[in-house]
């Protein structure tokens, strides 16, 4: 730590103060260090299963179901499910070690038996399959261990119950799956009600849960066709809720991407529900903090929705130049990262009627200090297909490219930068010589008249200084302060 | 300066420019030399030209450096045989001798800044050890007589006598043909005189002035400058321009350039690329039907009405139950 001869008195203790103790690697010019507080804390497990009664639970244990005849299975199955609907407490580790590991067997065997069997999924099955799911996955999400928890930097508190509760997922998704499930049944089971306590799981913190849950939900939507339309309702409630009033919601990333599944499977024309989802949910997305954790999805799903119609382009464009970060680059070089994919498979008319303000905006990029912004934005460049579009109007382009580029070419303080705009400008002077020598002496001329309106100033200042001292002297002798 | 000066210092010029040329056997060489030979093409010369022209222009350095710096090259190269991995050390050579003669101090870029935006491979002092070799070989002298010189002069001399107001010739426009003249070897072989008057001449064409034609041709007699030569570099001046001026661009060669991305930006820049895991669902035109569904959507639409009519959910008889679940199978386990 670098102690300043300062003359200020108490900041000149304060420090040297600090001097005389060793410097903590928590300090660092004095802000600390959050990598370093985060990386002391262990992974943190939580559930909200609690033992209510000191009773021990207790549980008949069964026959196998392997090791009993074809007739019997399926009532066997149904008790062994009914069984499984018994809820444990992982927090205390100690406790009913026996029975969990019954029920963890059971479940195991459950999960092989709805894999291999044929036969086995009576009507009465369904009813005793939705209870015992329910069971065991839904319940209140225990609330999370700090107060701030941040997505991206923290380590996400675990699901302690997941030795059951995976085995629980795994047992559904294979249930779903089978080659014997109907939904036609299914359905009186699986509803509405369902669904939506389904959806608020969403937000567990374990990555782990989320990603079954994905698949979860992403087989119920391919099979319940009648429950689409509500499935789709409410992942809108929930953006925008997540939008514009919490900023809190840790399942976007699975929920874009089982949104990307259904985009791409939309049918032609799109529906204006459809449109209306885009502009009004998707492009207000972009808009959240914490975009980096579900961006490339995001980014698939507009990028879908172009290629199904291409006439989006332009309301999409426009909105994301409406929602430009201006204060966050690392969302900067999202968003430019976003614009590149969707300028990949961008129509040239559609090109044409959003270049001027998406060029400005570029240029605005381009010319930005911040250097990995700067780069992205220049990048652009080397993208071939950007480079014929950008060639077929460059008389358009240019000239709105042409005076950040050349000013930045003289003054950024990044030499990779300056390289990089080289190439841009090499490639603008092939392009378009003549132009480029117009816009080359327009530019000199206007930066020689800002200069010669600078000296005037300078000059006229100076003469004012000059009759102000003549003035001082002649009337008494002393120069007025 | 008055025209009678102006004159005599054309005059002076012209006896002067056959110095600087050069070896036109040299050039001709260079322009019959098939690309991807040994030696230097037409095509490989020109190229590097271009590039010395982007320099320029980046690093603003003035006309005169780039003419200058073209004079040397073409100079040079007509004399020795170049292999053509050398090229670029040598006109990077030649722009910052001229740079050196012309451009004040301050102004001018650093060797190492040079070879750095040129994208070269060789170094500082490989830059330093060539310079000598040009200097020596030319016997380089600081002012040396381009067609650049003549086209001052003779803008010099067709405004101080043109009689009307309104007709000017614009001097930057003139300086920015010539520099598209130099980006072909075949202009190298002209003499400065003829190839700036066979500029001047069609560029007071365009401007459609009968004084300043009747100057041109009094320069021309002044320099006893042959109607012939006059004639076959004024056609060859004009396609060169037209070529210019086209519309079409010409596709620019960015696959040569360099472009090098820290490492924080190449990471980026393939995540997006990410193939999705989940397979499409189809959206089937009996989705829609709500009669399961109480609640109304969000943002309904009359097309929705047309699908209700299909049937509950269309999990009923209207659609075979082989035919639909063979349907959503084959996307789903796609």
């Amino acid at each position: 730590m670098v102690v300043h001869r300062d003359s200020s008195g108490p900041i000149h203790r304060a420090m040297s103060s600090a001097a005389t103790t060793a410097p903590s690697v928590d300090k660092v010019d004095g802000f600390s260090r959050k990598s370093v507080r985060k990386a002391k804390q262990k992974r943190s497990q939580s559930s909200s299963q609690f033992r209510s009664q000191g009773k021990p639970i207790e549980l008949t244990p069964l026959p196998l179901l392997k090791d009993v005849p074809a007739s019997e299975q399926p009532e066997l199955f149904l008790k062994k499910l009914q069984q499984c609907c018994t809820v444990f407490d992982f927090m205390d580790t100690l406790s009913d070690l026996k029975m969990k590991e019954y029920k963890r067997s059971t479940l195991n065997e459950l999960v092989d038996y709805v894999t291999v069997s044929r036969g086995y999924l009576t009507e009465q099955a369904y009813p005793e399959v939705v209870k015992m799911v329910s069971h065991n996955i839904f319940r209140t999400l225990p609330p999370s261990d700090s107060n701030e928890f941040d997505p991206e930097e923290d380590e996400p508190t675990l699901e302690a119950s997941w030795p059951h509760l995976q085995l629980v997922y795994e047992f559904f998704i294979r249930f779903l799956e089978s080659q014997e499930f109907q939904p036609s049944i299914a359905k009186k089971y699986i509803d509405q009600k369902f669904v939506l306590q389904l959806l608020e799981l969403f937000d567990s913190e374990d990555p782990r849960e989320r990603d079954y849950l994905k698949t979860v939900l992403h087989r119920i939507y391919g099979k319940f066709l009648g429950l689409r339309a509500f499935i789709r309702k409410q992942i809108n409630n929930i953006f925008l809720r997540f939008v514009y009033e919490t900023e809190h919601f840790n399942g976007v990333a699975e929920l874009l991407e089982i949104l990307g599944s259904i985009i791409n499977g939309f049918a032609l024309p799109l529906k204006a529900e459809h449109k209306q989802f885009l502009v009004k949910v998707l492009i207000p997305l972009h808009t959240v903090r914490s975009l980096s954790l579900f961006h490339a999805q995001l980014a698939y799903c507009i990028v879908q929705f172009l290629e199904k119609d291409p006439t989006l382009t332009e309301p999409v464009i426009r909105g994301l130049l409406k929602f430009w970060p201006k204060t966050c680059s690392q969302k900067e070089v999202m968003f430019l990262g976003e614009l590149e994919e969707i300028l990949d498979v961008i129509e040239p008319t559609q090109f044409v009627k959003i270049q001027e303000p998406l060029f400005k905006q570029i240029s605005r990029c381009v010319s930005s200090p911040h250097f990995q912004v700067a780069e992205r934005a220049l990048y652009y460049w080397n993208n071939e297909y950007i480079m014929s579009l950008i060639e077929e109007n460059s008389s358009v382009i240019l000239p709105i490219m042409f005076a950040s580029l050349y000013r930045i070419s003289k003054e950024h303080w990044n030499p990779a930068i300056v390289a990089l705009v080289y190439n841009v400008l090499k490639a603008f002077m092939e392009m378009n010589s003549t132009l480029f020598d117009e816009l080359t002496a327009t530019y000199k001329s206007d930066r020689q008249r800002e200069k010669k309106k600078e000296k005037e100033r300078e000059e006229l200042w100076k003469k004012l200084e000059d009759l102000e001292l003549k003035r001082g002297l002649r009337s008494d002798g002393i120069i007025p302060t | 300066m008055d025209a009678f000066k102006l004159m005599k210092e054309l005059r002076v010029n012209c006896e002067q420019e056959v110095h600087y040329l050069p070896k036109v056997t040299g050039l001709r060489a260079i322009e019959s030399t098939a690309p991807g030979d040994s030696r230097i093409s037409a095509k490989c010369r020109d190229a590097k030209v271009e590039d010395l022209w982007s320099l320029t222009s980046f690093f603003g350095y003035s006309t005169q450096t780039f003419v200058l710096a073209v004079n040397l090259l073409d100079r040079f190269l007509a004399m020795m045989k170049i292999q053509p991995k050398h090229l670029s050390c040598i006109s990077l050579s030649c722009l910052h001798m001229a740079a050196k003669v012309t451009e004040k101090e301050c102004n001018l870029t650093p060797t190492d800044e040079l070879i750095r935006i040129g994208q070269c491979r060789f170094t500082v002092s490989d830059l330093a050890r060539m310079e000598k070799i040009v200097t020596e070989k030319l016997n380089f002298k600081s002012k040396a007589v381009t067609a650049l010189t003549f086209l001052h002069l003779y803008h010099q001399i067709a405004l101080s006598h043109c009689t009307d107001r309104k007709t000017t010739l614009s001097l930057e426009k003139l300086e920015a043909q010539l520099k598209a003249c130099l980006c072909r070897i075949s202009f190298s072989k002209a003499k400065p005189s003829v190839l700036a008057l066979a500029l001047l001449r069609q560029e007071i064409e365009a401007v459609q002035s009968e004084d300043m034609l009747e100057i041109a041709s009094h320069i021309q007699r002044h320099l006893k400058i042959v109607d012939a030569d006059l004639v076959l570099w004024s056609k060859c001046v004009a396609q060169c321009l037209s070529d210019y001026a086209s519309p079409e661009c010409s596709k620019p060669d960015h696959r040569k350039l360099q472009w090098i991305v820290s490492r924080r930006t190449a990471q980026s820049l393939h995540s997006y690329r990410s193939v999705p895991e989940l397979p499409t669902i189809p959206e089937g035109c009996w989705d829609e039907s709500e009669s399961e569904d109480s609640c109304e959507d969000m943002m309904s639409s009359g097309e929705e009405s047309l699908s209700s009519s299909l049937g509950s959910d269309a999990e009923g008889s209207f659609f075979p139950p082989h035919l639909r679940r063979q349907n959503q199978r084959q996307y789903l386990y796609a």
